[in-house]
């Protein structure tokens, strides 16, 4: 009985140690995502959706990754595709991704404990064709049971990151600042 | 000397008629059928990973193209994993035991069905485009894999023709 009593501030010290090594990583994964690209013009309005980014939440710091594989962009006309990808414009065999690094500004009004919808504020840097500029942008957090969600809609000006057009149909028919939403489901790890 | 302006003017119709069609076909052009296409290589997925992880930028130049039309690969792997992304399409993750990363194969909407019939462990062989490739990435802090789209379950009976890169 004397050796079980000493043996309970043994035990203790192993649960909590062994707790700790296998808590879920801090955090949160996303492989199902979406990324849509709008571009309006008064001669024609031009899309394009992404379904393979991968990205990770860390609720504990805000901390928010995009990595968007830019050759996954899928565009109606295969005219549009070809002139997105090629070397004038977004040069995807060079830069093959994009990526959006930012924090949750205003952590303190989302409570990834809670199920409900938070307004976010992230602010982070946006890197495309090795460019980097800074960005904030607004967004949403839903929490639900097990699940979280984000969604964001923000324009982004494509001569920021040196994609210009001085002639020809892309320079009447690609709007110079487009639109693009991004929305994630996470799952922790 | 009228003769001549109506041949002029008849050429210059034509003309006007070829170029008007071409630009129309090509704005109207279909994407490519990826699973029509022959594929440039077969390659098992640890050694598409492997070749990435070793030189990431000499991989993208072989296997990515200008125009976003890069190399229809046939991959042959285990199966590790068994998704649904965004939309609801199945992706199927083939990696091997002992890689950091794998090849994530996002099949066509019509070839769901197929997809549904396999399990993880199954040895298979799929084909698709190949969009982007394997690395670690510091901010995600975790490997990213080779990314294989329009994909198809390959049968065995099928005929895929495939050119040694």
């Amino acid at each position: 009985m004397k050796n079980n009593k000493a043996l309970l501030p043994v035990l203790t010290l192993l649960f909590f140690v062994s707790a700790a090594l296998t808590s879920p990583a801090s955090k949160w994964i996303s492989e199902k995502t979406h990324v849509h690209f709008f571009s309006h013009t008064s001669i024609e309005d031009i899309e394009a959706n992404n379904y393979k980014a991968l990205s990770t939440l860390d609720p504990a710091t805000g901390e928010v990754v995009f990595s968007v594989p830019m050759q996954s962009f899928d565009f109606e006309k295969s005219l549009m595709q070809k002139h997105f990808n090629s070397k004038k414009f977004l040069n995807t065999k060079d830069y093959p991704k994009a990526k959006f690094k930012g924090k949750i500004t205003n952590l303190a009004s989302v409570n990834f404990a809670k199920d409900g919808t938070y307004e976010a504020m992230v602010e982070g840097d946006m890197t495309i064709k090795d460019i980097t500029k800074k960005v904030s942008e607004k967004g949403s957090v839903t929490v639900k049971g097990e699940a979280i969600s984000v969604k964001s809609k923000f324009p982004l000006t494509l001569a920021d990151y040196g994609i210009t057009f001085s002639d020809g149909k892309p320079s009447t028919n690609i709007a110079k600042t487009i639109e693009i939403t991004i929305e994630a489901d996470y799952k922790s790890e | 000397m009228k003769t001549s302006i109506k041949r002029i003017l008849l050429i210059i119709g034509v003309l006007v008629v070829i170029g008007g069609s071409i630009a129309y076909y090509m704005f109207n052009m279909p994407h490519r059928d990826v699973q029509a296409t022959d594929a440039d290589a077969s390659i098992t997925a640890t050694a598409l990973v492997n070749e990435y992880l070793s030189d990431y930028d000499a991989a993208n130049a072989k296997y990515l193209d200008d125009d976003g039309e890069s190399n229809v690969l046939v991959v042959s792997g285990t199966i590790a994993d068994i998704k649904e992304d965004y939309q609801g399409d199945l992706v199927i993750l083939l990696q091997g035991t002992d890689t950091k990363a794998g090849v994530s194969c996002t099949l066509l909407t019509e070839e769901k069905t197929d997809g549904l019939t396999r399990k993880i462990g199954d040895e298979i062989n799929i084909k698709g485009v190949i969009r982007a490739g394997a690395r670690y990435d510091e901010d995600l802090e975790m490997y990213e894999s080779v990314i294989l789209e329009k994909a198809a379950i390959v049968h065995p009976r099928e005929n895929n023709k495939t050119n040694e890169l």
